[in-house]
């Protein structure tokens, strides 16, 4: 059995109201989640309470998941609405979110220097780019994955992450090879 | 290029959280089962309000048929009950049937 056939049997039990379905669910799916949001939001505290609320959120709309749909650009699209609505009931505008950004205290767990400079080059990216880079160049979503998950066109996601990957070779000092 | 994606997904990989999380997974549950639990109680609280008050409502009209039909089906209900708990008993061995082989 492939690994979407299980979400969609889960899926399938989980609409009928089972919580052991759904709770595996959560573990196959916590890691994704949680990755593409500590890579979209850059604070893995806050990145782990939007899973938590996008995994809830999740729960109580499970029934509107389409069959066959992909469990896991799904979730990544509620963390991402979840992230969004974060970002704006800060009222920021991006340039204080870049000031937001740059005051936060470093994430938990030792960075290399390389690391920090893509943390600081990804904060600097407009927040649909990052998250098509977090995406597409970091978890193995297709272009059409992420245009799902994320809800843009997919024209936009391409060109989102060949800008967003130029810019993070560019700030790393590697070559873009003409991708 | 493929060794500019390896060099960024190794550090794109830096942030990974672990593949099984048992404290993460448990918290979301715990939280999944306490506002279902709250949807339960809040669901069955508007049911008995509802019911209540439409009993309340329709007591008056109801009174003297549920006063002539409790008399009426007193003792049906008294045998119902009886045959019931008999079955029960019976079904749980607490009263042994006589020549039944329980193997």
């Amino acid at each position: 059995m492939s690994p979407a056939d299980i979400d969609e049997e889960l899926v399938e039990a989980a609409k009928a109201g089972s919580t052991g379905a759904f709770a595996r669910l959560v573990d196959r799916h916590q890691q994704a989640l949680r990755a593409f949001l500590r890579r979209t939001c850059g604070d893995w505290a806050q990145a782990d309470d939007l899973a938590q609320e996008a995994f809830l959120e999740a729960w109580s709309k499970i029934g509107r998941l389409q069959s066959g749909a992909s469990v896991r650009a799904w979730l990544c699209g509620i963390g991402y609405n979840k992230h969004l609505t974060a970002l704006r009931s800060r009222g920021r505008d991006r340039a204080r979110e870049a000031a937001y950004e740059a005051e936060k205290p470093p994430s938990s767990g030792a960075m290399t220097d390389e690391r920090l400079t893509l943390e600081a080059a990804l904060s600097e990216l407009p927040a649909d780019q990052r998250a098509c880079v977090a995406l597409c160049l970091a978890a193995d979503f297709s272009h059409a994955e992420a245009a799902e998950a994320l809800g843009l066109p997919l024209g936009t996601v391409k060109s989102h992450v060949t800008r967003g990957r130029t810019r993070l070779l560019e700030v790393l000092g590697g070559s873009d090879g003409g991708r | 290029m493929a060794d500019a994606d390896d060099r960024l997904k190794a550090l794109f990989a830096e942030d990974e959280p672990p593949a099984r999380d048992a404290v993460f997974s448990a918290a979301v549950m715990a939280e999944v089962v306490r506002r279902r639990f709250i949807v339960d109680m809040a669901l069955l609280a508007t049911v008995a309000t509802a019911s209540g008050f439409l009993l309340w409502a329709l007591w008056p009209s109801i009174a003297p048929a549920v006063a002539t039909l409790s008399q009426a089906l007193a003792p049906v209900g008294a045998c119902l009950t009886l045959a019931a708990a008999a079955v029960l008993l019976l079904d749980r061995g607490v009263i042994p049937l006589g020549g039944r082989n329980h193997g």
